[in-house]
């Protein structure tokens, strides 16, 4: 991966929470890399690529986010859920969009939630982590994108 | 008019029933996945089918080939994050009615619905 193609991903990020609330800036902080997958925050929704290119997409934010998006969907969510699906979909939905620039090659798995700090996961170990900061309404999240 | 939502996210299954909601559907089903739509579609034939495609068990894409060899004429929207255009004419060529990408905002959502009930 290069370090340019971390646009493509901003760009996504840029259209989903235009396409929430319009009205609502999400503010893209400047990305960084780290030597491994993290930060993660509360919900973490993650989606391996294959084909073209090999790695993980990962989209990290808390629950307060989370249920604002929710509430801008006029879903109420009566259980943790709600929250679970949302994190995964929304990494769902910035991946699948990455294919406008890369191609039908690059291949999304169904999303993994997981929650926390403390969770196993095949991540690579020998890809470049970008970290995308990201705040939207005063809520920080984070887009990993790790692509060999 | 019978209305089938396809997506494993129940948050985008219900956004959806909610932004079609309207007279003209009077009953709705939902499915997680390609094996339980084509189940469902046997046994109610529904009028309209949104559909995603990366879903577990069956993906979009092999639920609509199966669904189309139920009923030719089964009028299908697909509604998924791929973006690229390749995936977008794979859609139709096999028989789709129509392809919207995620995100979506209500008034895509009912205007393609409008359209594909007027194709």
């Amino acid at each position: 991966m290069k370090d340019e193609d971390i646009q493509v991903f901003i760009t996504c990020a840029r259209r989903y929470f235009h396409s929430i609330d319009p009205s609502s800036p999400l503010v893209i902080e400047p990305p960084f890399v780290k030597n491994r997958v993290e930060p993660f925050l509360e919900y973490t929704g993650i989606i391996s690529i294959s084909g073209r290119a090999r790695g993980v997409v990962c989209f990290t934010t808390n629950s307060d986010l989370l249920r604002q998006i929710l509430a801008e969907l006029h879903d109420e969510p009566k259980d943790e859920n709600a929250i679970r699906d949302l994190a995964g979909e929304i990494a769902n939905t910035l991946s699948g969009n990455a294919r406008e620039e890369f191609g039908k090659n690059f291949l999304i798995t169904v999303p993994v939630v997981v929650t926390g700090q403390n969770f196993d996961f095949p991540f690579p170990d020998n890809a470049r982590n970008y970290v995308v900061p990201l705040v939207w309404r005063n809520q920080h999240a984070y887009l990993l994108v790790c692509l060999e | 008019m019978k209305l089938l939502i396809v997506d494993d996210s129940s948050v985008v299954r219900r956004a959806i029933e909610r932004d079609l909601s309207s007279g003209e559907i009077t009953e709705v089903d939902q499915a997680e996945n390609g094996e339980e739509a084509v189940r469902l579609y046997s046994l109610k034939r529904h009028d309209v089918i949104t559909l995603d495609i990366t879903m577990p068990k069956m993906d979009g894409l092999t639920c609509l080939d199966k669904i189309l060899q139920i009923n030719p004429a089964a009028r299908v929207l697909i509604i998924s994050a791929l973006r690229d255009r390749a995936t977008a004419i794979d859609a139709i060529k096999r028989g789709a009615s129509g392809f919207l990408c995620k995100p979506i905002n209500a008034d895509e959502l009912r205007e393609a619905f409008q359209l594909l009930l007027s194709d």
